[in-house]
Order: C-alpha cells, then sequence, then structure tokens
C-alpha cells in the first residue's frame, strides 16, 4: 500500500457523519486493496507515481473565493466546490420547482436514509479512487428532480481548485420518473493540485438526463473522477465529455441498462499535448433487454502524450435485442505520441446488434503541403484538415451555448499542435 | 513591386532529397513579365526545383541563394513564400477528401488578403469569383463543391490548379507539366488561361515536355534541366530543336561550354 493511500485512510477514520455506514463499508474495501502497479489491469497504462509524490493537500480557507468558469449566453444553477468545500453562497436560492438541491447533513430524517442506501451503488466498487472519494468526500450533495418536472435550466456542478490544494467532491443526482434534467461538471484546478470528483446518477423511467463532462485542466494537475449512469424503462441519457490532460487525468464512466428500452449517448473527445496523460474507462452494462447505446470516443494525440482508451460493453445474457456500438477514431500527431486502445465487447445474449471499432489515422503531410503552397498556415490547414471528425462531435452537443464555448477553445489548442 | 529589375534570381542552388542530391548548381534569373521553359529529361529536377522554391518538408537546400522580388525565399516558411508571391501549379496535384473545393479556394485567397492587408471577400462575392474562374478553364461550377482534386480526372486536377492559379493572381507562376494529360482542347483552355495572366509584372516558370504548349505560350526563353541544373539556354526555337533531337546529345556532350560554342 502507498503512504499516500495509508494516510487518505487515516484521515478518513476521523470522520464521522451521516454517511458512516457507507464510509466504514468503503474504508473496510480500501484496506485489502494493493495499490496499482504496471500489472494491474485497470492502470498498466496510468502510472500512480504522480499521486504517491504529490504534494497537493486539503487547505481550509475561507478566505479563497474562486468562481466557475464564465461562458458567454449560458447561465446555471451552480453547484461550486471550492478546494473541496461547497460554496453554499454562490448556489441561488430560488431552485426552480421539482428540484431541490442539499447537502446531505441537511436533509430530513427519511430524505437522509433514502440518500444513503442509493449512495455508492452505481459507482462500482472496483473503481479505487471512487472508494478513496467515499471516504474522504464531506460535503456530499444530493440533487432531487421530482417525477415530471423539466428542469430547463442546467445545473452545473464546478470542482475549482487553488494552488497546491487537494479536494474530494461528491454528487448524487436522481432524476424522478419522466423528468427532465441537464448537468454539467467541470473541474478548474491550478497546478499541483489534485482532485477526485464522482458523480452518480439514477435515472428513473422515461426520464431524460442530458450530461457535460469538462476537463479541461492541464499541466501538473492530477484529477481522478467518475460518472455513473443507472438508466431505469424507456430512460434516456445524452453524454458529452471533452477532456485536455495533465499529469494524471482519469475519468472512469459506466452506464448500467437497469431498465429496459433505456437509451444511451456518450460523446468523449480528448486533444492532448506536450507529456500529458488522459485515460477514459467506458463500461456499459446491458443488464437489460432492448437497450440502445451509441459511443463515440474521438482523440487527437500530439508530441509525448499519452491517451489510453478501455471501452467495455457487457451484453448480459437476459439483454436480448440490445443495440450497442462502439466507434474509436484516433489522430496521431506525432511519432512519440502514444495511444493506447482496447475495446472489449463481452455478449452473451444471442439476438444483439453489436459493433465496435479502432482507428488510428495520421495527418496527411501532402496535403498539408499543398494548402500551405496556397498560402494558408500550417495550424490553419491543419484544421481544415482534420478538426471535421472532432467537429462533428460538437455539433451533437445539445446545449448550443456550450459547443460554441469549447468549439473554440479545442479549434485553438489543436490549431497549436505541431506535426512531428 | 520593390526596386528591383530582376524577380526572381536563382544563384548556384544545391538541394538533396533524404541526402541524394538533385539540384546540383542551378542558376536562373526571371524579369517581370517572362516566360521561361524549362524542357529537359525525366528525373532531371525540374519538379524538384518547384519544390525546392515552395519550401517542401524534406527538400534541403545546401548552398545558394533564390530571392523573390528583393526577398529572400529561403528564409520563409512554404505558406509566407506562397504570401509573397510564389505559385506552385502541380505536376500531381493533391486529393483532399473531406475539404470542398470552394472552402480551399476561399482559405488560400483569404490567407493571402489577409496577408497582404486587405479585407476578405464576402462569400458571395468571392462565388462569384470562383465561378467566372470555373467557366474560364472549362471546368462544371459543380467542382467547387466536391473535393478538392477528389476523384478529378488528370486533366480535371489540371484545370483545378490554373482555376487556383486565377485566382490567388501570384507574381511568379510555375507550371509544372500542367500540359500533361490534356486533351487538344484543354491544351488551349491552359494556354488561353496563362495568356490571359500575362503581364508587364507577372512572370512564369513553364516546365514542359512538349513545344507543342509552347506554340501556344510563346517563350521568351527556353532551358533544358538535366541533372540538376541548366545545361543549355535559347530562345523559343530550342524547344523545336529539342522537339526533333531530343536529348540523346547530352550523353554525349562533355561540358556545357562545348554545347554553347
Ligand atoms: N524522396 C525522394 N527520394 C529519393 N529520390 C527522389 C525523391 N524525390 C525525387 N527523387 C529523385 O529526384 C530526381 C528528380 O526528380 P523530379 O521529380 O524532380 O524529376 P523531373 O525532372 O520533374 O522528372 P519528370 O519529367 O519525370 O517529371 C529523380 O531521379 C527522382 O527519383
Ligand atoms: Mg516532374
Amino acid at each position: 500500500m502507498s503512504e499516500w493511500l495509508e494516510s487518505a485512510i487515516t484521515r478518513a477514520q476521523s470522520i464521522n457523519d451521516w454517511l458512516a455506514p457507507k464510509r466504514a463499508n468503503a474504508l473496510e474495501l480500501l484496506s485489502t486493496t494493493k495499490w496499482p502497479t504496471r500489472k494491474t489491469e485497470a492502470w498498466r497504462y496510468t502510472p500512480l507515481r504522480v499521486v504517491e509524490r504529490t504534494k497537493a493537500k486539503s487547505i481550509d480557507d475561507a478566505a479563497i473565493r474562486l468562481l466557475p468558469v464564465a461562458i458567454e449566453n449560458f447561465s446555471a444553477i451552480e453547484l461550486a466546490f471550492v478546494n473541496g468545500k461547497l460554496d453554499e453562497s454562490q448556489l441561488t436560492n430560488a431552485l426552480p420547482k421539482g428540484l431541490s438541491i442539499s447537502l446531505g447533513q441537511n436533509l430530513s430524517d427519511s430524505e437522509k436514509a433514502q440518500a444513503l442506501s442509493a449512495f455508492s451503488t452505481t459507482k462500482p466498487d472496483r473503481h479505487l479512487f471512487g472508494l478513496v472519494n467515499d471516504v474522504l468526500a464531506q460535503d456530499v450533495v444530493i440533487i432531487t428532480v421530482e417525477a415530471g418536472a423539466e428542469i430547463s435550466e442546467p445545473v452545473r456542478i464546478s470542482s475549482l481548485l487553488s494552488q497546491g490544494a487537494e479536494s474530494h467532491t461528491r454528487v448524487q443526482v436522481s432524476l424522478g420518473e419522466g423528468s427532465r434534467l441537464s448537468v454539467i461538471e467541470d473541474i478548474q484546478a491550478q497546478g499541483e493540485s489534485l482532485s477526485t470528483a464522482f458523480v452518480e446518477y439514477n435515472i428513473a423511467a422515461k426520464a431524460h438526463l442530458e450530461h457535460y463532462r469538462f476537463a479541461l485542466q492541464t499541466g501538473t494537475n492530477v484529477s481522478i473522477g467518475g460518472s455513473h449512469f443507472s438508466l431505469k424503462d424507456h430512460a434516456k441519457m445524452h453524454s458529452t465529455i471533452v477532456s485536455f490532460g495533465s499529469d494524471l487525468s482519469r475519468l472512469d464512466t459506466d452506464i448500467i441498462h437497469a431498465g429496459e428500452f433505456a437509451d444511451a449517448k456518450l460523446n468523449a473527445m480528448h486533444l492532448l499535448d506536450g507529456k500529458e496523460l488522459f485515460d477514459l474507462h467506458a463500461t456499459v452494462e446491458h443488464a437489460m433487454p432492448n437497450g440502445t447505446t451509441e459511443e463515440n470516443v474521438r482523440g487527437i494525440v500530439a508530441d509525448r502524450a499519452r491517451s489510453v482508451f478501455n471501452g467495455r460493453i457487457h451484453i448480459h445474457r437476459d439483454a436480448q435485442k440490445t443495440l450497442a456500438e462502439l466507434n474509436n477514431r484516433n489522430l496521431l500527431m506525432s511519432n512519440t505520441a502514444e495511444i493506447n486502445t482496447k475495446p472489449e465487447l463481452e455478449i452473451y445474449a444471442d439476438d444483439v446488434r453489436c459493433a465496435h471499432g479502432a482507428t488510428v489515422a495520421e495527418i496527411d503531410k501532402q496535403a498539408l503541403y499543398y494548402l500551405q503552397t496556397r498560402g494558408v498556415s500550417r495550424s490553419k490547414a491543419q484544421v481544415m484538415l482534420n478538426f471535421g471528425f472532432i467537429n462533428e462531435l460538437i455539433d451533437l452537443m445539445p446545449n448550443a451555448a456550450l459547443a460554441e464555448w469549447v468549439r473554440p477553445i479545442i479549434r485553438e489548442r489543436f490549431a497549436q499542435m505541431e506535426v512531428k | 513591386m520593390s526596386n528591383t529589375e530582376t524577380l526572381l534570381s536563382i544563384k548556384e542552388l544545391h538541394a538533396s532529397v533524404e541526402e541524394k542530391q538533385i539540384i546540383k548548381g542551378l542558376n536562373l534569373e526571371i524579369k517581370p513579365g517572362e516566360v521561361h521553359a524549362i524542357m529537359g529529361p525525366n528525373g532531371a529536377g525540374k519538379s524538384t526545383m518547384g519544390y525546392v522554391l515552395s519550401g517542401r518538408d524534406g527538400y534541403n537546400v545546401e548552398s545558394g541563394s533564390v530571392i523573390l522580388d528583393g526577398e529572400d525565399l529561403l528564409e520563409m516558411e512554404t505558406e509566407d513564400r506562397a504570401r509573397a508571391g510564389l505559385f506552385l501549379a502541380f505536376q500531381y496535384p493533391v486529393e483532399i477528401p473531406g475539404v470542398s473545393n470552394l472552402e480551399f479556394l476561399k482559405a488560400s485567397v483569404d490567407a493571402q488578403r489577409e496577408a497582404r492587408g486587405e479585407d476578405a471577400i464576402t462569400s458571395a462575392d468571392f462565388l462569384k469569383e470562383a465561378k467566372a474562374a470555373c467557366k474560364q478553364v472549362n471546368l462544371p461550377v459543380s467542382f467547387l463543391k466536391r473535393g478538392v482534386n477528389e476523384g478529378f480526372s488528370g486533366g480535371e486536377k489540371k484545370r483545378n490548379e490554373l482555376m487556383q492559379m486565377l485566382l490567388l493572381k501570384p507574381k511568379l507562376c510555375i507550371l509544372d507539366e500542367t500540359d500533361s494529360g490534356l486533351d487538344i482542347d484543354a491544351l488551349q483552355v491552359v494556354a488561353e488561361g496563362v495568356n490571359s495572366q500575362r503581364s508587364a509584372d507577372r512572370s512564369f516558370i513553364v516546365v514542359t515536355h512538349y513545344q507543342r504548349l509552347l506554340d501556344y505560350i510563346k517563350p521568351d526563353f527556353v532551358h533544358v534541366l538535366s541533372e540538376g541544373k541548366i545545361v543549355k539556354s535559347g530562345d523559343a526555337s530550342l524547344a523545336h530543336e529539342l522537339e526533333a533531337q531530343g536529348y540523346a546529345w547530352l550523353q554525349t556532350a562533355p561540358a556545357e561550354d562545348e554545347l554553347e560554342g
């Protein structure tokens, strides 16, 4: 076991709040978990040295005020965590009808009991840092949408970290039957910081979740997080994940078809430069029949950066008539960059349609040169030639304001990348 | 035009590709308004010259100088050479599926206007110009919507190169075998396209294997490029001579001064 994990466990042992039973369980699991090495499949390409060596520590300074990133033509119900603590002053007082947002400890006893029973049920126990988050996250926030409520204003969950800070944030979202909600998860982190940020979504029958996760933090930041979804009958989700890389940026997503006729769409894009690392482990469990999943993961990897993608689709014996597609496309910008991609299909039902594919393309230097001989700059030419496959996913973002915010940020990052 | 009598001056140029020397002491002077034809056997280095002048990756200049309109061409990035007025019509134009011809043409024109500090042209005005250019080179306007050179026939690709030249209005045009693979009508179209662009401040290097093109485009000079340098120069009549004798004399000729004499 690493020193870092030992200290995390020690710190967790002194916390005593409404989550105590769950925390005790997670502590138990952690105490028997082996610290991952290069032989641990889930961490094979993502060494944890930077966690072992981190200088990030918990900072409890009420004077530090951090704000979510401003986005043109966009407003949201702001759930801002500053260095792991919920900044309640940023949360609007007047929530729309049918939506409630509350710290777990402020819930009534019956609500607490309900929240407790749902806690860590969508997020699988196999995620080591999910367990770390279970034991260290303190301001756990519960978001509930009443059955039938359609909340038009999105909820934005921001994990904001100052220099050198360590933060563990946790949100539990439940959408009542037939309700609608849009949630944005974002991390804004300054250097030498470390965060774990996990959100669980329970999406009841016929409910519809629109989801975004932005992980645009770069540099020496270490971020490990997860978004975990459980879909009941006829529930729908549409998720967009946009990531850059950092010393370590790791995301685990789990989509569980726990009801029939559920529909999941996941579009993920990542652009990595320098020595950055980004690791996406996406698991889809088709436990029930008639579900559909469409997953598009697209990456551009430059310089000495490394991307890791593990896409697992597991179709259980009873999940007949499942339709699942997983597509991974990559653009390799330099011969020192690295792409590790591994689609894993496990199919135990016989009447399903399932497809997967992974491709790695390189930039067409001849076409680049041809454009340059016409006066088009190298960076513009690069965008013209190769931004299309990323742009397609941006076009699919349901929220136009978010798409128009993130599009130039991504395009600019790509334009700056060098062909090597 | 800056204060110089010479538009392009190539002096003692040596260049290599993948460690192999291809250009071996090339000298060429071109004044504004002149048309120079370059002929020579396969593999002589004619296309290589165009790639070196345009700054293609992997083409290394070992020595010598190239001055375009008073500026050191070899110091510039490829896109800046184009913005400085250099245009290369490719012997083998590149296909770019996924980028429409119109988008490609507009990006090229926009980039060059921007570099010259001119206002951007509106999409509507540009479309008009592009359609007129299509007409001039005898390509249906539907070619504007297709991917750049994607699935174009050999002759269509050459006409597309010419269309780019019409829209970009360069100072120095290098046409690398723009006449190869053209039917007889298309040859006239290309010749007319070039002739329509001839002016006192625009010069041409026309690389060709066939004297026929030179019947339409009357060159001021004809040069023979062999083994990386110019071994013979003359007026338009040299093209007729070459057509008649071929290049066999190159092997037997021990030195270029003897040829001159
Ligand atoms: N990448 C390369 N590696 C090695 N040799 C090369 C490379 N590119 C070109 N060459 C060689 O350089 C020489 C000149 O080629 P170039 O294309 O300039 O000839 P050219 O005069 O244009 O001939 P053509 O009339 O057939 O078009 C040829 O012998 C060719 O094989
Ligand atoms: Mg050639």
